[in-house]
C-alpha cells in the first residue's frame, strides 16, 4: 500500500471529519431578530438600512446624522439619506429630533444647518464686504441657496459684530460706504438753489456712484438716498421743505421768491402770474392773495389798488373833459384787455358814471364819456343825411346807399388824404387796415356784420370802388361797360342781404373821417376802438336811414315798372314788325341764295334791333333793380350794339336767363331768321316780355300803316339811292301784300320777280332804275378817296339820271294804287 | 453544461480535474488515479465544509479502492433525512460513470433502477463522456447524486414514501 495513498486516505478522513463551519443565511438571521422582538428581548426600535442588509437604531442614526451635520455645517436630508441608507422618512424624523434637542441646529428647507456654518458664512460675508464696501442681500442668497429673509433674520444679529456693516433696503453696506454716500446726498442737497424733484436727484447720484464703482457698482436704491436725506433734513443739515416726499424747496430759493416779488410789487404795483410761474408758483392767484390781501386778482396779473385808483382818476379826468381814454394806456404794457376791463369794473367813478348814462365802455378798455359819444353820432348823422340828399338829388336815381357810400367814403378819405399831405402811405394803410378789419371781423363770428360775405366779395369790393372813382371824374363809354360789369356781379348778394344798411366798415370809415387825430394818439390799431363805437352808433343810425329807405324802396318800384312797360312797348312794336316781314321772306324760299341774303339782312336789321332793344332795357333794369345808377336810359335806343358787346352784356345776366341771352346773340350771327325766333322767344319767357302773335287783322292794319307809311316816304324821297328798295317794298305791298325788307343785293332779284306783275314799261323803269342805281353805287365805291377825279363828274352825271328818272318810279308806285 | 443549476456548476468547476486515465485493473497508474481521485474528493469536501453544505461521508470500503461506501442526506423543513451510500468502481473506468446506489430507497421512486442505481438525468452522460479522464468520483457525486437528493427528497418525503426517523420512532412508539 503506498504511503502516498494511505496519507491521501487519512487526509480525506480527517477532511470528512471536520466540522463544517455553521453559516446563517440572511433570512435565518431576519427571522431570528423578528424572533427576538416577538421574545421582547429587543425592547426597542429596530431601522433598516434601504438595501435591507442592515439594521440600525434610531439613536446611532440621530448620532450619524449629528456627526454629519457638525462635520460639514450644512447638509440636506436627501444626502443623509444616501450617506447612512436609510430611508429618507426615517432620516426626516430623527433630524426633527435631532434639531429639537440640539439649540445649534436649524432645519431649512431639508436642510440642516448648524450655527457653526452660519458664521463661518458671516465671516465670509463679512469678509467680502469690506471688499466691495456694499453686497446685495438677494445676490448673497442665491449664492447660498437660502430666502433672503432667513439670510436677513441670520445677518441681523450679527450685524455690527462678525459683519461690519449696515443693512439698508437689502443691501450691506459698509459704515464708510454709507458715509460716503450721505456726504454726497448732503453735498447734492446743499448744491440745490431751485427747487427740485428729489428722485431726479437721486438717480443722477445712482449714475455717479456707478461710475464710481466701475461695472461691480451695485445699484443704490433711492429709498436708501432718501432715508440718508431725511436723516440730515431731520438734524438740520439741510434747509428747506419737502413737499410730498419728493419734491424740496430749499429755503435760500423760497427766500430769494419771496423777495423778488415783493420787491417788483411794491415797486410797479402790480405782476405777471407768467413771472410768478417763472419762479415757480404754480398757483400765483392763491399765493397772491394770501400775501397781499388787498390786492385785486386779475386775469393775467395781479394789481395793487393803487393801480386801479390811478385809472379811476385817469377816466374821471376823460368823462369830465368830454372825451375818450383807452385805460391799457394807462395801464401797464403787459395787462391785456380783459384786465383793463376788470380794473374799470372796480373804478368808483366809471361805475357811477355808467349808472348815468355818462359813459360807455367799448371793447372792455375804452372809455367814452357821453358827450363824445353824442358829438360822433350827429356828425355821422349829418354827414350821412347831406349826402343822402346829394345821392338822391344829385343823381335823379335811387341807388344801392352801400355802394353809394363807399364811393362817398372812398371819396372822402382820399380828400381828408390830400389834407394830411401824406397820400398814398395812409390810403394804402386805410385800404390795408380795411382789409385785415374785414377778416378778422368775419372770424370773430361777428353776428351783426351784414355786408361782410365771403372773401371773393371782398376782393372785388375795392376795385368796383376804384373804377367808380374814375368813372366819376371821366365817364367814359368802355368803363361804363366794365363798371356795368362789376356791379352787376356784387350787387346780388350785397343787395338782397345787406339791404341798404350802413356797414360796421363805412361808421368805421366815417369815424376815421371826421376824427382824424385817432392816431395821432398813439394807437397802432385805430379799428379795435372804432368797431365796438361803431357798434354802438350804428343801431341809430340805421333807424334813422330807414324811413329815407321806404321813400327810396318806392321810387325804385315805379321806375323798374316804368322801364318794363316802356320795353314791352317797344319790344311788341319791334316784334311784329319783324314777323311781318319775316312773311315776305316766303315769297323767296324757292331761291336759295337770294332767302339767305334776305335772312341775314333781316337779323342784322330788325333782329337785331329787337335784341339790343331787350339786352340794353333789361341790363337797364336790372341795373335800377339792384339800385345801381343809369346815366341816361333814353340813349340806349339809339345804341346798336357789336356782337361782342352783345355777348358781353348777355352773360352779366343771371343764371339761365344769361345763356338764352348768348343763345339769341349766337342766333343773330346765323342765317336762318326761324331760329332766332325760337331763341328770342326763350329769353323774353324767361325775361318775363311777353311777344305778341301776329294775327290776319294785326297783319293787315300793319301792312296798311306800312303801305301808308313807305308811300308817304317814297313821294318825299329825295335821294335816288334810297328810293328804289323803297319802291321795291311798296310794289311788294301793292302785288303780294307782303311787306318785304330787301337789301341793295337782293334788289335786283326782287325787281325780277316783279316782272309778270308790272306791265312792260313800267317794269322796263323799273330795271333801268335798278341798273343806274347799281353802276352809280359802284362808281361811288371806286371813287373812294380822290375827289378831283373825273368819276365824280360821271357820279353827278348818274345822279343827275337818276333824279330824272325818279319821277317815273314813283309814278310807277303811287298810279296803280290808286285805283 | 446546461441542465444543471447554477450553483452546482460553480461548484463543479471547483473540483479540480484528474489527469491519469486508468481503470481498476491497470496496476500502477490506477494508484496514481486512485491518488488524484482522493485530492479531488479533498478539495471538494472542503469546499462543502465552507459552505456550510457538507452533505455526504464516503470511505473506500477495499484496499483497492474499488468499492466505496457511506451516508449521504439531505435538509428538508429543518429535518435532516440520511441514506445510506454505496458504488462499485467499474472494470471500463473512466470511460463509464460510476453506478451510485441508494439501497434505502429501492423500490420507493421511479427514478430509480433495480437494486437502488438512480436515475441520472441526460446531460449527464455525454457530459461525462466529453470529459473523460478529468471527471472522477467527486465530480459523479456532485453532478449526478447531488441534484438528484435535491429533486427527489421533497417529493419522497411529501408524498410520505419516507419519514424522518424521529416521526418514524415516535410513530413506532405510538
Amino acid at each position: 500500500m503506498d504511503d502516498e495513498l494511505l496519507e491521501l486516505q487519512r487526509q480525506f478522513e480527517s477532511a470528512q471529519q471536520a466540522k463544517s463551519s455553521i453559516r446563517l443565511s440572511e433570512r435565518n438571521v431576519v427571522e431570528l431578530v423578528q424572533k427576538l422582538h416577538e421574545l421582547q428581548i429587543i425592547d426597542f426600535d429596530l431601522l433598516h438600512t434601504v438595501s435591507g442588509k442592515e439594521y440600525i437604531t434610531p439613536e446611532q442614526l440621530r448620532y450619524e446624522m449629528v456627526s454629519e451635520v457638525e462635520k460639514l455645517g450644512r447638509v440636506s436630508l436627501i444626502d443623509l439619506a444616501d450617506s447612512t441608507g436609510v430611508d429618507l422618512y426615517h432620516v426626516e424624523k430623527q433630524a426633527e429630533y435631532a434639531v429639537a434637542d440640539n439649540p445649534g441646529l436649524m432645519l431649512i428647507q431639508g436642510e440642516i444647518i448648524s450655527q457653526h456654518y452660519w458664521d463661518s458664512v458671516a465671516e465670509e460675508i463679512n469678509e467680502r464686504l469690506q471688499e466691495c464696501s456694499q453686497i446685495s442681500l438677494a445676490e448673497l442668497a442665491t449664492q447660498l441657496h437660502v430666502g433672503v429673509e432667513l439670510l436677513t433674520s441670520i445677518l441681523k444679529p450679527r450685524l455690527g459684530t462678525m459683519v461690519k456693516g449696515r443693512l439698508e433696503g437689502g443691501q450691506l453696506y459698509t459704515p464708510a460706504y454709507v458715509a460716503r454716500v450721505s456726504a454726497m446726498v448732503r453735498g447734492a442737497a446743499r448744491g440745490i438753489t431751485v427747487p427740485t424733484n428729489l428722485s431726479a436727484l437721486w438717480s443722477s447720484l445712482q449714475h455717479l456712484l456707478q461710475e464710481m464703482d466701475g461695472a461691480s457698482g451695485i445699484a443704490v436704491e433711492g429709498s436708501f438716498f432718501q432715508a440718508l436725506f431725511n436723516g440730515q433734513v431731520k438734524e438740520g443739515q439741510l434747509l428747506g421743505s419737502l413737499r410730498a416726499g419728493v419734491y424740496w424747496t430749499p429755503t435760500v430759493f423760497a427766500g430769494a421768491q419771496k423777495e423778488c416779488i415783493d420787491s417788483f410789487f411794491s415797486q410797479n404795483s402790480f405782476i405777471n402770474y407768467e413771472m410768478l410761474n417763472k419762479l415757480g408758483i404754480s398757483q400765483p392767484v392763491q399765493f397772491l392773495q394770501s400775501r397781499y390781501p388787498d390786492g385785486l386778482a386779475l386775469v393775467n396779473a395781479f394789481a395793487h389798488p393803487s393801480l386801479t385808483e390811478m385809472v379811476n382818476a385817469a377816466v374821471e379826468d376823460a368823462i369830465e373833459r368830454g372825451s375818450w381814454i383807452d385805460s391799457l394806456s394807462v395801464l401797464p404794457t403787459s395787462f391785456g384787455s380783459q384786465d383793463a376791463s376788470k380794473i374799470l369794473s372796480h373804478c368808483q367813478s366809471l361805475q357811477s358814471a355808467l349808472k348815468s348814462q355818462k359813459a360807455f365802455i367799448f371793447g372792455d378798455s375804452y372809455v367814452f364819456s357821453h358827450t363824445f359819444v353824442k358829438d360822433v353820432y350827429d356828425r355821422i348823422e349829418k354827414e350821412m343825411e347831406s349826402f343822402n340828399v346829394s345821392g338822391s338829388t344829385g343823381m335823379g336815381l335811387s341807388d344801392d346807399i352801400s355802394s353809394r357810400n363807399n364811393d362817398r367814403v372812398s371819396h372822402d378819405s382820399s380828400t381828408s388824404v390830400e389834407a394830411n399831405d401824406s397820400p398814398s402811405e395812409s390810403s394804402g394803410k386805410h385800404a390795408m387796415e380795411k382789409g385785415s378789419r374785414k377778416k378778422r371781423g368775419k372770424a370773430s363770428g361777428n353776428t351783426k356784420t351784414v355786408i361782410v360775405e365771403g372773401t371773393s366779395d371782398n376782393q372785388d369790393y375795392v376795385p368796383a370802388k376804384s373804377k367808380k372813382n374814375q368813372k366819376k371824374s371821366k365817364d367814359t363809354s368802355s368803363l361804363h361797360v366794365s363798371e356795368v360789369k362789376s356791379g352787376a356781379r356784387k350787387d346780388p348778394r350785397s343787395q338782397e342781404e345787406s339791404l341798404n344798411v350802413p356797414s360796421e366798415e363805412w361808421v368805421v370809415q366815417q369815424i376815421m373821417t371826421l376824427f382824424p387825430d385817432w392816431e395821432e394818439q398813439g394807437i397802432d390799431d385805430p379799428h379795435t376802438i372804432l368797431r365796438p363805437l361803431a357798434n354802438h352808433l350804428r343801431p341809430m343810425l340805421i333807424n334813422s336811414l330807414k324811413e329815407k329807405r321806404k321813400a327810396l324802396l318806392t321810387e325804385n318800384a315805379d321806375k323798374m315798372k316804368r322801364i318794363l312797360d316802356d320795353l314791352q312797348r317797344k319790344v311788341d312794336e319791334a316784334f311784329l314788325n319783324l314777323q311781318l316781314y319775316e312773311k315776305a321772306l316766303e315769297l323767296f324760299d324757292d331761291d336759295q341764295s337770294t332767302s339767305v341774303v334776305l335772312h341775314r339782312h333781316l337779323l342784322r336789321t330788325s333782329a337785331a334791333y329787337i335784341a339790343d332793344t331787350l339786352f340794353i332795357n333789361l341790363d337797364i333794369y336790372n341795373k335800377v333793380k339792384s339800385g345801381l345808377e343809369v346815366e341816361n336810359s333814353q340813349n340806349s335806343e339809339l345804341v346798336s350794339l357789336s356782337p361782342g358787346e352783345r355777348i358781353d352784356l348777355a352773360k352779366t345776366f343771371r343764371g339761365s336767363m344769361s345763356k338764352k341771352a348768348l343763345a339769341v346773340a349766337e342766333v343773330l350771327e346765323g342765317k336762318r331768321i326761324e331760329t332766332f325766333m325760337v331763341a328770342l322767344r326763350d329769353f323774353a319767357e324767361e325775361s318775363g316780355i311777353v311777344l305778341k302773335k301776329l294775327d290776319k287783322k294785326l297783319e293787315r292794319t300793319l301792312l296798311h300803316s306800312y303801305r301808308k307809311d313807305l308811300m308817304s316816304q317814297v313821294s318825299a324821297e329825295t335821294d335816288p339811292v334810297s328810293l328804289l328798295p323803297k319802291v321795291v317794298s311798296l310794289l311788294y305791298i301793292q302785288f303780294h301784300n307782303k311787306a318785304l325788307q330787301a337789301p341793295g343785293r337782293a334788289i335786283s332779284v326782287a325787281v325780277l320777280r316783279l316782272k309778270d306783275k308790272l306791265d312792260e314799261s313800267a317794269y322796263k323803269i323799273l330795271t333801268d332804275y335798278q341798273a343806274a342805281t347799281v353802276t352809280l353805287l359802284a362808281l361811288v365805291s371806286a371813287a373812294t378817296g380822290d375827289e378831283q377825279d373825273c368819276s365824280s363828274d360821271r357820279i353827278t352825271t348818274k345822279r343827275e339820271f337818276l333824279e330824272g328818272l325818279m319821277p317815273q318810279l314813283k309814278g310807277i308806285v303811287l298810279t296803280p294804287s290808286q285805283p | 453544461m446546461e441542465g444543471w443549476d447554477p450553483n452546482t456548476k460553480s461548484t463543479l468547476t471547483q473540483i479540480p480535474l484528474l489527469t491519469v486515465k486508468a481503470g481498476p485493473r491497470d496496476g500502477g497508474a490506477w494508484t496514481q488515479r486512485l491518488k488524484e481521485e482522493y485530492k479531488a474528493m479533498i478539495a471538494y469536501t472542503q469546499m462543502n465544509k465552507s459552505n456550510d453544505n457538507d452533505w455526504f461521508r464516503i470511505s473506500a470500503a477495499n484496499p483497492e479502492g474499488t468499492r466505496w461506501t457511506g451516508k449521504c442526506w439531505y435538509v428538508h423543513n429543518l429535518l435532516k433525512y440520511e441514506f445510506d451510500l454505496q458504488f462499485d468502481i467499474p472494470v471500463t473506468y473512466p470511460a463509464t460513470a460510476p453506478e451510485i446506489e441508494l439501497p434505502q430507497l429501492d423500490g420507493k421512486t421511479q427514478k430509480m433502477y433495480r437494486g437502488g442505481k438512480i436515475c441520472l438525468t441526460v446531460h449527464f452522460k455525454p457530459l461525462w463522456a466529453k470529459n473523460c479522464p478529468r471527471f472522477g468520483i467527486a465530480h459523479a457525486l456532485c453532478l449526478g447524486l447531488a441534484p438528484w437528493l435535491a429533486a427527489e427528497v421533497p417529493i419522497l418525503v411529501d408524498s410520505g414514501m419516507i419519514k424522518h426517523k424521529d416521526d418514524a420512532a415516535s410513530s413506532t412508539e405510538t
